[in-house]
């Protein structure tokens, strides 16, 4: 079966890459090993929160200036950064993903423990705040649903009192959500965001909030609605006379559900083919080192053929990369990992402080071709949090990273780089 | 003495509990006072092994004599926190056959029930044990979950009018006229020092009773050993399984709960280091190369933790491992040794015989106190562990969803109709993997002295499976800081508990675990932004 | 070496614990009696082995739809652990009901010679009333109809002797459904390999034992399998099938859940679609279709094909066909899942699963649909009214049989 462009990994760089790809009109496979980090995504995307000093960047294409020379961001260059940063909105947009946010410049989210978080572009159910808001003085209604514990109303609430709200808590009851929780496992957003998915539990959401509130000009609520598309959301800030703010919850994420969902349709929209629940087991390559196919465990003796190959599998959360007792390893190619040799400094002792592991990827060329024994494989390119030289969770950076990679992975192999 | 206490026991591991128990039901009034959380010490942090004795039978057998004693009285009592699995003593090629008779004749003379078995049936009995043995010897091993027996404990003592208190400290043994009078202590969650007087001074502090006894103005010199030990992520073996030679490093796999614990090193290490003690690569090694000896599935097993105890040896002689020194109990009266009156030290024995401890405890407390009440503490069950098996206490709550009311009586046993699990919310689920419900978080932290998420977890399990407190520790704060109402005390204590969760995973992070804390990073950090505490 | 080894495919530890396949799976949407995959599965496990009084029974609400293990990041089988944990812990046996759902062959042998009856009785009001009361097989559900006359018999009479000129020949798998209610699946099968030059050999075949799987009865899945096996290496053919969940089965249920290894065969069993797409890719075969072929079709994903993961093929088979208009329709369950659906217990939570399908396929309001799994038709035929049709029976009227044979001719 052959492919223009075979690319390993089902996740926020591959479905970008591939559907510009594909677009670009490249015919394009995704291989994907099961869902992926954009169900956790929040709703937000990094591109930079922080500096490597722990500082906050200002101008964020400027600031890469500060990260070390073998940074993703180092090797796509500031310019190409630039234009791809002002692209991003556009791209989503025609995926029908709105973000908002400043494509340069930092906001603030608000994370499910109350905590601003630098953000660079949010879906709409996620509110930013400036950097250094001034305090409202307004009243905030924390709205939850009954026994919903994956929304964590004293941490929300103390937090906006903190940003100068008068808070007041409340719980929403409802029939059919109590229904859910005849399951151990059903209290999650995601449960909660289908069962608001019909027009009727929606609406007595709604009037179930309207009840409750009294003179708050503010409401704020978890991100448990729109698991397919941002109707409830529109119908709520429609219907609710008060300015409403949704809060991430302990994961899974219903935005980052839905983007996952609109990214996957957009690129098979585009004529994409994504293989769902299939891994990449084996790579084949030529007599010149460049690869030639991959097979996979479902399609067996079929290899996937194609002109260029695209890693990216996520890392070592995605099974992009095997940690064993004493390596690190990238199972499907055997390309050269950026780790620490000695186990002991994998890891900070200390869980907040950075952690070496969160770093591991695979070693690239100036042009985020992979290395395999030192030596550049010309058709492979490593993208998203499966390329070396960065610490995502670190940084804030991992969105920010799997875009841009996929952007340059992808200009590269239409020859407009 | 001015309305105090008949008696204040200092230490709230399981000898501390057990010593409350035990004079709460001959009707003394009990103050039992712990510096940190109960079951912290040794007692939280070895096997879990229901000893038959079997282990000390060469070695010790007045340990051994003991052992089985309390194993069938804990059997009968504690039926909700110790588990009849049985075990297995196997040789190996490398091992001398030979000892299997002396060590079976041994474990007889101590009224110890073995078996020798043909190692075919040993297999059959048990399918993960290494295929290459060659004896096996059945004895009546079993596992004991410490943290719940010790709950019991304290739950009944204080069903019985003891007073109890958490994250107080003794900085003071007060004395007046030869005699200790009772204690000043510092609460550590307020900040203040009060002074509590009772009519004997219990010193029950394990390891740390070195420290305590100096504070009285007497000596009990304490041996540290440290053993490690590592907790595989599921059950791996049904018995237990120990090696049929001179007692030896890692040679014990126990299944406890739904888990299973290979260990135990033992070294010898300096006093000041007992509060922090860590798990070296080394250790680690070690006990993965043994364990695998004895399960050779181990090697392919994911492990989900590494930590490590101290063993409150009493220092005789000077053997520098530790492991010849007698494991029996040591009672002493220090008016009889030092002229000091009312003042007991219970020490040295171990977990399975903490109870026997406790008798000797308070029967010198009594003694001292002309009370004549015999200990009862050997027919009476503890709380939970009253009535039938688990289908008959699952029968009284019926009306919970399958998943919670069964995990609900497999920890809680008789008292699982006291959790709170009536209500909807009751019932929802906090910790996935270990099945912990709401009912039973907040049932914790109203009614067993629960200051943090990890005595949280101390008290129900949670954040104890696999996946380490990544998703409950956010949703069991969230329980906290509605009692409380200090959101970011509680979110504190959420990064104090991920910290103290990585404690035991670093050490052990490759494979899935290191998978698994990658996850758990993301989630911390990037959804929950907990790093960035403060902004 | 320490600890180098890696946990083995199957294993539950695995699990890191995300709780994606609880958002992908279709039963706890519709059913909270069901613990959802996460704590069935590897959560559940734990408990289990720990004691068997942690078994849930509830586990039997699993359809086996593998849904939760096509989204697991961390390959954990999931269902097949479910299905396992239902075979060691297990007490309910099955009862009657079960026997007759899941004994597809056994019944279909006895059902045939009075095939007319059976299927009036089946149908009418007091055949299913009868049903519903003494079987509690729901009496709202239509069952499919014994064909009189079976496919082995049609083979046997009309194509066997005519096998032996082809030069490479194929085994056919062709399951219960396709002897005893939908022979034209295997008339379709022997036509178009026919036509591009391979011969079909029949083999003594029992019930591939998906349904003795889902309803328990574990020694006879595991007895056919056996047979089934020896048979595969007995032929040394490949192995051909034309229905998604029969392939599943023997290439995933025999090892994982019944622990009969098949490595040797797994790369020989293929479902036609993909044999056929490979040949057609390597060049070893043309296919020529006819020029007045028009229609409308919608594809619906069968779970087993999504989790055998090879609906790749047959999509791009399917559009080969000129004068196809195909649209593939949003993979979902429809709720059936074998013989689920047919408890009463269940009819309700199968109709429920299976409702996003069928508005979407009204919405398409297609000329037919097509799906590889007979289960799936009967279902969607009972909810929807659109017909249903296996790709190897559309692949065979859209042919033209007479020239892809001249093609392919040496």
């Amino acid at each position: 079966m052959r492919y223009d462009v075979v690319i390993i990994g089902g996740g926020l760089s591959a479905l970008v890459c591939g559907t510009r790809l594909q677009r670009s009109g490249k015919s394009v496979l995704l291989v994907s090993s099961g869902q992926n980090a954009m169900h956790f995504s929040s709703g937000s995307f990094g591109f930079l929160g922080r500096l490597p000093d722990g500082s906050a960047p200002d101008d964020l294409i400027d600031s890469v200036i500060n990260l070390p020379e073998v940074h993703p961001y180092r090797k796509i260059g500031p310019e190409r950064l630039r234009t791809y940063a002002g692209q991003t909105i556009g791209f989503f947009e025609s995926a029908g993903i709105l973000l908002h946010g400043d494509p340069t410049h930092n906001s603030y989210r608000m994370t499910a423990s109350g905590i601003c978080k630098p953000a660079w572009l949010a879906m709409e159910d996620v509110s930013l705040f400036a950097p250094g808001e001034t305090p409202s003085g307004g009243k905030a209604l924390v709205v939850t649903l009954k026994g919903f514990t994956d929304f964590n109303v004293p941490f929300i609430s103390s937090a906006f009192t903190k940003m100068g709200y008068a808070c007041r808590c409340v719980e929403v009851e409802m029939e059919e959500i109590a229904r859910l929780r005849k399951n151990p496992t059903e209290m999650r957003s995601v449960n909660i965001a289908r069962v608001l998915e019909g027009q009727q539990a929606l609406d007595r959401f709604i009037s179930g909030v309207r009840g409750k509130l009294k003179d708050e000009d503010t409401v704020v609520l978890p991100q448990v609605f729109g698991l397919k598309d941002t109707s409830p959301l529109a119908a709520i800030r429609s219907r609710l006379p008060a300015h409403v703010h949704f809060v991430g919850t302990m994961i899974p994420s219903v935005p980052g559900i839905r983007s996952q969902m609109c990214l996957k349709s957009a690129f098979q929209a585009a004529g994409g083919t994504f293989l769902p629940g299939d891994t990449a087991v084996r790579a084949g390559f030529d007599s010149t080192g460049r690869v030639s196919s991959v097979y996979t465990a479902n399609l067996g003796n079929t290899p996937l053929e194609a002109g260029e190959f695209i890693l990216a599998s996520g890392g070592l959360w995605g099974k992009g990369l095997e940690a064993s007792y004493d390596s690190v390893k990238e199972p499907l190619f055997s390309l050269d990992v950026d780790s620490p040799r000695e186990r002991k400094e994998w890891y900070d002792s200390d869980f907040f402080r950075r952690q070496a592991f969160t770093g591991f990827g695979v070693v690239t060329d100036e042009s985020l071709r992979a290395l395999k024994g030192g030596k550049t494989v010309s058709n492979l390119r490593v993208i998203g949090a499966e390329c070396g030289g960065a610490n995502p969770l670190e940084e804030g950076s991992g969105a920010g990273i799997a875009i841009m990679s996929a952007f340059m992975a992808a200009d590269s192999i239409l020859g407009r780089i | 003495m001015k309305d105090g206490y008949d008696v204040i026991i200092i230490g709230g591991g399981i000898t501390g509990a057990g010593t409350a128990r035990d004079c709460a039901m001959r009707g003394l009034k009990v103050l039992l006072i712990e510096r940190n959380d109960i079951a912290t010490g040794a007692t939280g942090r070895n096997h879990g092994l229901l000893h038959s004795g079997a282990r000390y039978a060469v070695t010790d057998r007045e340990s051994a004599a003991e052992c089985i004693s309390e194993n069938l009285i804990l059997k009968r009592i504690a039926r909700n926190c110790v588990e009849d699995t049985s075990g297995l003593f196997i040789s190996l090629p490398e091992d001398d056959l030979g000892y299997q008779a002396t060590f079976v004749e041994a474990c007889k003379a101590a009224g110890i029930d073995a078996r020798i078995i043909d190692p075919k049936e040993a297999l059959a009995m048990e399918p993960s044990v290494n295929p290459s043995l060659t004896g096996a010897v059945v004895v009546p091993d079993g596992s004991v979950d410490p943290f719940r027996l010790c709950l019991a404990n304290v739950i009944d003592a204080k069903a019985r009018g003891a007073d109890v208190l958490v994250y107080h400290e003794v900085v003071e043994v007060l004395r007046e006229n030869g005699r200790v009078i009772g204690v000043r202590v510092l609460d550590k969650v307020h900040g203040d020092v009060k002074e509590y007087y009772g009519s004997v001074t219990v010193n029950a502090g394990g390891i740390w009773g070195h420290h305590i006894a100096s504070l009285a103005g007497v000596n009990v010199g304490m041996f540290p050993a440290k053993g490690a030990l590592l907790i595989f992520a599921h059950r791996v073996a049904k018995l237990v399984l120990n090696r049929c030679r001179k007692p030896a490093n890692a040679d014990i796999l126990v299944p406890g709960d739904t888990v299973s614990i290979i260990g135990t090193t033992s070294t010898r290490i300096p006093y000041e280091e007992c509060d922090d003690v860590r798990v070296t690569p080394d250790e680690v090694d070690l006990l993965l190369r043994e364990g695998s000896l004895l399960s050779p599935s181990l090697s392919s097993t994911r492990i989900l933790r590494a930590y490590a105890g101290v063993r409150p040896l009493v220092a005789s002689g000077d053997d520098p491992s530790g492991r010849s020194i007698s494991r029996g109990i040591v009672c002493i009266d220090h008016e009889q040794r030092d002229g000091l009156k009312d003042f007991i030290t219970i020490t040295g024995g171990k977990l399975m015989t903490y109870r026997l401890m406790a008798e000797q405890a308070a029967d010198a407390v009594c003694a001292r106190l002309g009370v004549s009440a015999k200990c009862t503490t050997a027919q009476t069950p503890l709380p939970g562990s009253e009535i039938g098996g688990l289908e008959e206490t699952a029968r009284k709550i019926w009306a919970v969803p399958t998943t919670v009311q069964k995990a609900a009586v497999g920890r809680a046993g008789s008292r699982a109709s006291q959790i709170g699990l009536n209500s909807d919310e009751g019932q929802g689920i906090i910790c996935e993997c270990e099945e912990v419900s709401c009912g039973e978080i907040a049932s914790a932290v109203d009614n067993l002295d629960v200051r943090t998420l990890t005595d949280l977890r101390r008290r129900t399990r949670f954040g104890m499976g696999t996946c380490q407190g990544e998703l409950c520790g956010y949703r069991a704060a969230g329980v906290l800081a509605k009692k409380t109402g200090d959101a970011p005390a509680a979110r504190r204590d959420l990064c104090d508990f991920m910290n103290e969760r990585w404690k035991g995973m670093f050490p052990i992070a490759w494979g899935e675990t290191l998978r698994e804390a990658a996850f758990t990073q993301w989630v911390s950090k990037e959804v929950l932004g907990l790093e960035e505490d403060g902004i | 070496m320490i600890h180098n080894e890696h946990i083995r495919s199957s294993n539950f530890e695995e699990c890191i614990k995300c709780t994606i396949c609880t958002e992908f799976c279709p039963v706890i949407e519709v059913n909270p009696l069901f613990p959802g995959p996460k704590q069935a599965g590897p959560d559940g496990e734990r408990f289990r082995l720990k004691n068997s009084f942690f078994f849930d029974e509830n586990l039997k609400y699993c359809m086996n739809c593998k849904r939760c293990e096509t989204a697991c990041p961390s390959g954990v089988k999931i269902a097949d652990i479910i299905h396992s944990a239902r075979m060691d812990y297990g007490t309910v046996t099955p009862h009657l009901r079960e026997r007759i759902l899941a004994g597809t062959d056994m019944m279909g042998t006895l059902a045939r010679p009075f095939a007319p009856v059976v299927n009036a009785v089946a149908g009418s009001k007091a055949g299913k009333f009868m049903m519903d009361k003494v079987l509690r097989i729901d009496r709202r559900r239509s069952f499919p109809k014994y064909a009189a006359h079976g496919f082995n018999r049609w083979f046997r009479k009309e194509k066997a002797a005519l096998q032996d000129r082809f030069a490479s020949q194929v085994a056919f798998f062709h399951g219960c459904s396709t002897e005893f209610q939908h022979p034209e699946v295997g008339k379709a099968f022997v036509e178009v390999m026919n036509a591009i030059g391979v011969g079909v050999r029949l083999m003594d075949e029992k019930c591939c034992g998906v349904a003795m799987i889902s309803n328990a009865m574990w020694p006879e899945a595991r007895k056919n399998a056996v047979h089934n096996l020896a048979e595969f290496r007995k032929t040394g053919l490949p192995i051909v099938t034309a229905s998604s969940t029969c392939t599943l089965t023997l290439r995933d249920e025999y090892p994982n859940i019944l622990g009969l290894r098949n490595d040797d065969l797994r790369d020989n069993i293929v479902i036609v679609e993909k044999f056929l797409y490979d040949m057609v890719d390597e060049g070893k075969v043309k296919l020529v279709f006819r020029q007045d072929y028009k229609a409308k079709a919608a594809y619906h994903i069968p779970c087993h094909m999504e989790k055998l993961g090879w609906s790749i093929f047959t999509r791009r088979l399917l559009e080969m066909i000129p004068g196809l208009d195909l649209t593939v329709l949003e993979s979902g369950c429809c709720g059936i899942a074998g013989t689920y659906g047919f408890k009463k217990e269940n009819y309700s939570y199968a109709q429920a699963i299976g409702q996003p399908l069928f508005d979407a396929i009204r919405a398409e309001d297609p000329g037919f649909v097509v799906s590889e799994c007979e289960t799936c038709k009967w279902q969607i035929e009972m909810s929807t009214g659109y017909k249903v049709l296996n790709p190897i029976v559309l692949l065979s009227e859209a042919l033209d049989l007479e020239k892809t044979r001249m093609a392919n001719e040496k």
